[in-house]
């Protein structure tokens, strides 16, 4: 496994983390860290001091909703951030079973959740049609999808 | 025409390095060129004394001096010039010790070489000096003080005790600013309206201050020594004259209620009220803007003080100088949304909570849950609301908001004892004099505090609000209840800014007035004859800014003092048969000192800061920089390059404050670095002229260096920008000539950074030594 430089990647993505002043806004708004272990203070102090912290379960605890990035007092791009961080982490091979298991899913159906029975009853007792207007639909377009992912070896990068 | 050249040894410092028999000779050559001597220490007492029997015997008309830096001795060889009989500007300085002899320790033979190319190029600018004369004028030894707060009450007391008339001018119907709102102030908890109030009323009854309140300024013309003042006072619909203050006759008949502007909202007044208690002038006022004109206050005066029909009034009047302390406005809390200020009734902020606190405040001091009416058991204070927050574009820190929470804490424990109080942060900034100690008291009294910036504020189940936060010093997320929650919000520069458009003043990107140097210049605007004291430049607490409002009005004194102002000639003078009235140079000049009138450009020769950007950028060559002409730039421009001693050989163009003190701090410094440059002095990067760049390669340098100071700290504001663009458009035009855009260099380097100047020297000589000499690009094309 290579050593990758966190702190840099972030730096070359437009991404500020040095500018952090541990104020816990971030943390303090963040719905998910109410009830798990995610501190997303603690996250950008990490990446700032260039720890090793792609095998720490919080990274993948956020659930993207923007609240912190929205409210950093100094305008740091948090969860960018932390995207670009389970980037890394993913290119370095780290990955819970889950979510490879997920990207199995996207890599047979386009969808990391795909459609089904249950969903399909809901729909057909909504007055919706049977399915949505996705690759679902669309048995080619699934195809152009999946040489899609497979020609950036998404396929590779997710295998067990 | 005859010239005296005189050359410093400097003790060895020069002559250890340069072959001043060399230089003297060689020097002789030149034409013009009357009489050369060399003198041990041109400085001392001796020095210049045989200078000036020197002038004298041989009948010298210009006089250059080949010696240290021209920052250090410029104004000594000014005064042996005029002992001597001779215009003071007669006189050109050879820097051949800071920007020779000092770098170049291990090259005696190029530093002497250098040193007579440096000569020349003085000798060359010396045929071209004319006399010049500085201009007496009569100046107004009046002021003007616009806002009456603290700092501005400090600066027109100053000056009226020290015998000037002083004008001041106050929007509000009182003066006393927001000091005279506040309850007790730290660090000593002593009442604000009681060490106030006396000043307030010393304003009032002085005889050198004439006071306008609810006025406002609407023209500022002239400049620095006659300033005139066009105002106007707004109706208050109350004769000041007649009116007692007695205002409990006409406000108890007043049937109109309003929320009381003086208490943000918190208490009531009527449509005519009286500011507060203590106001100055003890004149009541009627809101027109609710008044329903029953006229029940006129039958109830017993003044008969009421005038309805009362106008706007003109005022006009002329000034010296002018002192602005215009203050601030305070951030508002409902641009923070997550805190609920304006949703739930129980968040408050710190100004709410001052006017609670204060006796004569709405409560009478009484510290109440505005949904209840109760005394709050907790109280919780946010701090940094729109202080340090990217968010809402106040990224500066508020400075006055800790210790003032603090402070507000301390009172409500001391009244009363059994509340719980935390206060929540992200540093607390407790740096002034007993101000620690102060921290440490208000620790000691049980005050809590929670470190984290607190996320948002909701409301819990009974309706109390809720705060939620990360404790990060036990990383630790918390939601916690409060009966009553305190804002406090930070300061922020007035959204009005009349005043700063009608006298052309600078702001920050902070928003707050720019002062004319960050350190050195703290109550100095960058207009001659402005100054600024108090919050208007930026947060600051009521020391600060009473010390600032007396400095202020020290700088006043100092200017005005003599009643009369030498000034400069070092400025812009328009040749008018040349000009063609096109109005770039209105357009480039910052300080609006240059005009087009009658389809000619005129330039305020008094006020002009001599910087020269217009001068660079006149297409028709109409303005001209005296002492720093054209014709005199490219004459050095001429001289460094009429023998080639060198490869490559760069001419540097330095701006006099920043870069060209850089170079003469690397020779403090004795950072050694290649004799190659050729240094020419403008006062300000903004007069280089892209022409000077195209002639000094067209004359054969190898390498031009425009130098200025770092961009944001241009002496003269955006002379520095004019610089970039200029030279940014010109790397086009080289590239568009076939020659290397490498060959210009451009730096933006502080006077601190000589090692950066030497390092910068170096690779830049190494970089032409790739490109080879001038042209050679041009052949290798043409190949």
């Amino acid at each position: 496994m290579s050593d990758p430089n966190v702190l840099k990647i972030l730096q070359d993505a437009g991404i500020d983390v040095l500018s952090c002043m541990q104020c816990g806004t971030c943390s303090g708004s963040c719905p998910s860290g109410h009830y798990t272990i995610l501190n997303t203070r603690r996250l950008v102090r990490k990446a700032r001091k260039n720890k090793d912290m792609l095998h720490d379960d919080d990274l993948w605890m956020c659930a993207t909703c923007y609240n912190c990035q929205e409210r950093c007092p100094r305008g740091i791009k948090i969860v960018d951030a932390i995207l670009s961080i389970r980037t890394i982490a993913v290119h370095e091979g780290i990955m819970l079973p889950e979510h490879r298991a997920v990207s199995q899913f996207m890599l047979e159906y386009g969808h990391a959740v795909p459609i089904n029975d249950a969903t399909k009853v809901m729909r057909e007792g909504l007055g919706l049609e049977l399915l949505p207007e996705t690759v679902h639909k669309y048995p080619d377009a699934l195809e152009d999808v999946k040489t899609l992912l497979r020609s950036c070896e998404f396929d590779k990068l997710v295998k067990d | 025409m005859r010239i005296g050249v005189y050359i410093c040894h400097c003790g060895l410092n020069i002559a250890n390095v340069i072959n001043i028999d060399t230089l003297r000779k060689k020097t002789e050559e030149l034409a013009d060129v009357a009489i050369v001597s060399d003198i041990q220490f041109m400085c001392s007492d001796f020095g210049q004394d045989s200078i000036v029997e020197d002038i004298k015997k041989h009948d010298i008309d210009r006089v250059v001096v080949a010696a240290c830096s021209p920052r250090l001795h410029e104004q000594t060889f000014k005064r042996v010039l005029e002992k001597a009989g001779l215009n003071p500007y007669l006189l050109e300085i050879v820097n051949i010790r800071e920007q020779d002899s000092w770098v170049h320790m291990d090259d005696p033979q190029m530093a002497t070489q250098k040193a007579f190319d440096l000569t020349r190029m003085g000798v060359a600018k010396a045929r071209l000096l004319v006399p010049l004369k500085n201009k007496i004028i009569k100046v107004n030894k009046d002021v003007l003080v616009i806002g009456g707060g603290v700092a501005g009450i400090e600066a027109a007391l100053n000056l009226a005790d020290s015998g000037f008339h002083v004008y001041m001018v106050e929007k509000e119907p009182t003066i006393g600013g927001k000091m005279s709102l506040l309850n007790e102030v730290f660090p000593t908890n002593d009442c604000s309206i009681c060490v106030l109030a006396p000043k307030m009323t010393d304003v009032q009854n002085h005889l050198n201050i004439e006071l306008f309140t609810f006025s406002e300024i609407t023209g500022i013309t002239g400049s620095v020594g006659d300033f005139q003042i066009k105002g106007v006072k707004k109706p208050r619909y109350v004769s000041e004259d007649k009116c007692k203050g007695c205002v409990e006759e006409c406000a108890r008949v007043c049937p109109v209620e309003i929320s009381n502007p003086f208490d943000f909202g918190l208490g009531k007044a009527k449509a005519i009220y009286m500011p507060i208690p203590q106001a100055v002038p003890q004149v009541v006022c009627i809101d027109s803007k609710y008044c329903v004109g029953c006229g029940l206050c006129k039958q109830a005066c017993p003044a008969d003080a009421i005038d309805y029909d009362q106008k706007e009034e003109q005022v006009s009047f002329s000034v010296g100088a002018i002192i602005v302390a215009t203050g601030y406005q305070l951030f508002d809390a409902t641009r923070k949304e997550e805190y609920g200020y304006g949703i739930y009734p129980d968040v408050i902020t710190n100004m709410e909570l001052e006017r609670m606190l204060n006796a004569s405040g709405p409560t009478r001091g009484k510290v109440v849950v505005p949904s209840s009416g109760e005394i709050p058991k907790r109280i919780a204070f946010i701090q940094c609301v729109g202080s340090r927050d990217a968010t809402v574009d106040n990224p500066y820190c508020s400075r006055v908001c800790c210790m003032s929470a603090i402070k507000n804490a301390q009172l409500l424990k001391e009244r009363y004892p059994d509340t719980d109080i935390t206060i929540h942060y992200i540093d607390i900034r407790a740096s002034g004099e007993m101000y620690e100690e102060y921290y440490e008291r208000t620790q000691s009294m049980g005050i809590d505090f929670i470190r984290g910036k607190v996320a948002e504020v909701t409301e819990d189940r009974q309706g109390n609000p809720m705060l939620r936060f990360e404790d990060t010093l036990e990383c630790e997320i918390c939601e916690e209840s409060y009966d009553l929650v305190v804002l406090s919000t930070g300061m922020e520069a007035n959204e009005d800014d009349g005043v700063s458009r009608l006298l052309n003043l600078a702001r920050r990107t902070d928003r707050f007035l720019s002062i004319a140097h960050p350190k050195m210049r703290p109550v100095d605007s960058h207009v001659n004859g402005v100054f600024i004291a108090g919050c208007a430049s930026g947060p600051k607490e009521i020391q600060v800014a009473i010390a600032q409002g007396g400095a202020a009005a020290s700088r006043v004194v100092r200017l005005l003092n003599k009643g009369e102002l030498e000034t400069d000639p070092l400025s812009a003078h328009v040749d008018s048969d040349k000009c063609i009235g096109c109005k770039i140079c209105e357009d480039v000049c910052k300080f609006g000192k240059i005009h087009v009138v009658d389809k000619k450009a005129v330039v305020d020769e008094i006020s002009c800061r001599g910087c020269g950007a217009c001068s660079a950028a006149c297409p028709e060559e109409a303005i001209c920089m005296r002492n720093y002409t054209n014709e005199q730039i490219l004459a050095q421009v001429h001289a460094a390059l009429e023998v080639k001693d060198e490869f490559p050989l760069i001419v540097a163009f330095l701006c006099n404050w920043c870069s060209y003190a850089c170079a003469d701090l690397a020779g403090t410094s004795r950072i050694q670095y290649p004799t190659n440059v050729r240094i020419i002095r403008t006062m300000c990067s903004g007069r280089i002229d892209p022409s000077f760049v195209l002639s000094a390669l067209k004359e054969g340098a190898d390498g031009v260096l425009v130098a200025g100071c770092r961009l944001g700290e241009c002496h003269y504001l955006h002379g520095n920008y004019n610089a970039k663009h200029r030279m940014h458009a010109l790397e086009g035009v080289l590239e568009d000539i076939g020659l290397s855009p490498k060959r210009l260099k451009v730096e933006w380097i502080s006077a601190a950074e000589g090692e950066r100047f030497a390092k910068s020297i170096e690779s830049f000589v190494d970089d032409l030594k790739e490109l080879g000499p001038i042209g050679s690009e041009i052949l290798e094309n043409s190949r």
